[in-house]
């Protein structure tokens, strides 16, 4: 009885959340790019009507077809319209078809995955059927044929976008769920009373978030690309909103006469958008998901 | 494998109904009224009445459903609103313009996937390696209709000699020669998405095999390094490939609407973009039909040649 035992206490360091946001992001140098990409997107988003030179819709026909200048920066279109504020006011519809419809597609999805992995039985065989129905489709096909039939607008739009996303996060979620389901710490909550509801939203979502996340940032990526896919076939916002698919779009008929200007910078702002969200759901998947890191 | 395959194809029975039902509720939910299209400019009530019971448009839902079911089994989709023309017809004219530039496309993705690929993951970290890597990352991003334009004018405007047309399509039949001319850029603006995903997983799981433990077997018994990577790295590494292509053709198909639309050729995807402003329904439903099915059946198709490379896959059935 000379040594009694000591009860041993470690003292982690504590962190505050700015260094350990720092540390993330120093093991992570892609997930910074990533991130700065994307403020930057989202700032021009946001204060579009503030940096732009120009009204994006002002006809100017004494301005027409003008070539990249120090006035306009990406040239003018037929109409005298300064393409690089069109391409900046795009970037609005972009983002938000992007966010909006991705959100549908997160919702739907997860709902129905989380209920068919957790309930299983005839609910899950019947979700699972209507989910490889709509997988069955190629994607954007079935976002023209949803858009086509409810009408060209950008409501419509999002909506079919987001139906398209469903599959994805649907099946990721019921995968995901089924796997936790048998873990101890589930049956230990059940154990002790936890109610179904809870159970999945406090103990089975957030073992899920950081795939879920990964997946939602790549169907970002997706959706800003079919958006610019179906305003290119005249199925998203009107003229003359300024779109950067249905610019491109509308460049087509002055393809011949060398005004390239006219579908340069809608084409690669839809490039760096869609690269931006592609490159940072790749960071995020190898950041937070190791397990997920596949190469298709 | 026989057992696999219709187990298979039984499973595809639900799906595909379901998918025909997603399809016709897609098309009904419409609003305006095809009617005013087909019974043409300024029909008086008594025209537009009977038009509708002669389409069948004034029954139940449900029973036009079943009704448009049963027609499609034995091959009838329809009569095109707008040209009369029977849409069977009319997707079975320009089906084959569609493979043909689908079939071009797939096989541009992966013959570039395969060489490149293997070059990139054999000279891990050189030139090669990191111009490839950069490629996947922005061809996925690239929105496939601007690269179209940037192609049609790279060889209008830049490269001399106007080797490749803008556009157009000539049957293979009449004119060989200029049949594949057309069909080069177009092909290349589908293939580049689709190549991007390829190349990286033949690159990704070349490096897996690698690393494994015949890979040093078949090099220390002294083969040559040309057979340790045909026979025993592309070999194994080509099974994930597989599945990924199966994938592709989906993209492909969905290239195919956008790109005929740009180089005015005549293949399904055209037809449907040009059926929409008009609510031209039967033959928007017949080309979304048979792009599912057609997608649907290749990627039944891409799952068994999967499970027939892959010994470790059991087929079910019987036999396992």
């Amino acid at each position: 009885m000379t040594e009694a035992a000591l009860p041993v206490v470690i003292r982690a360091q504590q962190q505050t959340r700015a260094s350990s946001l720092r540390w993330f992001l120093r093991k992570n140098p892609r997930m910074l790019v990533g991130m700065v990409l994307l403020s930057i997107l989202l700032f021009v988003a946001a204060f579009a009507p503030i940096i732009a030179p120009y009204d994006p819709i002002k006809v100017t026909i004494g301005d027409a077809l003008q070539p990249p200048s120090f006035q306009h920066w990406l040239g003018t279109d037929d109409l005298g319209r300064d393409v690089f504020s069109r391409v900046l006011w795009g970037s609005r519809i972009s983002l938000s078809v992007g966010v909006i419809s991705v959100s549908i597609g997160f919702f739907v999805g997860v709902s129905v995955g989380l209920l068919a992995g957790y309930l299983g039985g005839t609910f899950d065989l019947l979700a699972m059927r209507v989910i490889d129905a709509l997988l069955a489709f190629p994607a954007l096909v079935l976002a023209i044929a949803i858009t086509a039939s409810l009408g060209p607008q950008i409501q419509n739009a999002m909506i079919a976008i987001g139906v398209v996303a469903i599959p994805g996060y649907a099946r990721l979620t019921r995968g995901q769920v089924l796997s936790v389901r048998s873990r101890e710490y589930i049956t230990a909550a059940r154990t002790v009373g936890v109610p179904p509801f809870r159970l999945v939203l406090r103990h089975i979502f957030p073992n899920i978030a950081n795939a879920l996340v990964v997946q939602a940032t790549l169907a970002t990526a997706f959706a800003i690309l079919a958006e610019a896919a179906l305003s290119f076939l005249g199925l998203g916002p009107q003229p003359p909103y300024p779109s950067w698919g249905q610019d491109i779009n509308y460049s087509q008929r002055y393809l011949a006469n060398m005004k390239w200007w006219m579908s340069a910078g809608p084409g690669i702002a839809i490039f760096i958008a869609v690269f931006t969200f592609n490159f940072l759901g790749d960071a995020l998947r190898d950041a937070l998901d190791p397990r997920l890191r596949r190469s298709g | 494998m026989t057992t696999y395959i219709l187990r298979r194809l039984l499973l595809m029975i639900p799906v595909a109904f379901l998918v025909t039902v997603g399809i016709f509720v897609i098309i009904r939910i419409a609003p305006g009224d095809p009617i005013l299209t087909y019974a043409g400019e300024d029909p008086n009530p008594e025209t537009i009445a009977y038009v509708r019971a002669q389409l069948g448009l004034d029954q139940p839902v449900p029973i036009q459903y079943a009704a448009w079911l049963s027609r499609a089994l034995q091959g009838d989709l329809g009569r095109s609103f707008q040209t009369h023309q029977r849409v069977t017809e009319a997707i079975i004219e320009r089906l084959p313009v569609t493979f043909e530039l689908g079939a071009a496309a797939l096989l541009i993705s992966v013959t570039v996937a395969l060489v490149v690929g293997t070059i990139s993951a054999i000279k891990r970290n050189s030139a090669v390696d990191l111009l490839t890597t950069s490629f996947t990352i922005a061809g996925v991003s690239f929105p496939n209709f601007y690269l179209g334009l940037l192609l049609i004018l790279l060889f209008a405007y830049v490269v001399p000699g106007h080797i490749l047309p803008p556009g157009g399509f000539t049957p293979f039949s009449t004119d060989p020669w200029d049949n594949l001319r057309r069909l080069i850029l177009p092909a290349i603006t589908i293939a580049t998405a689709s190549l991007a995903v390829n190349l990286r997983q033949v690159r990704s799981s070349l490096l897996d095999v690698f690393g494994l433990d015949y890979m040093r077997t078949a090099r220390a018994k002294g083969l040559r390094e040309r057979a340790v990577i045909v026979r025993h790295a592309l070999k194994n590494a080509l099974i994930p490939v597989v599945t990924i292509i199966g994938i592709q053709i989906g993209a492909i198909i969905e290239g195919a609407i956008i790109t005929e639309t740009i180089f005015f050729i005549p293949g399904i995807g055209r037809l449907a973009v040009q059926a929409i402003p008009s609510q031209d329904y039967p033959v928007v439903q017949g080309v979304v039909l048979v792009s599912a099915l057609s997608f649907m059946l290749s990627t039944l198709a891409v799952d068994v040649l999967y499970a027939f490379l892959d010994p470790r896959i059991s087929f079910g059935g019987a036999q396992a």
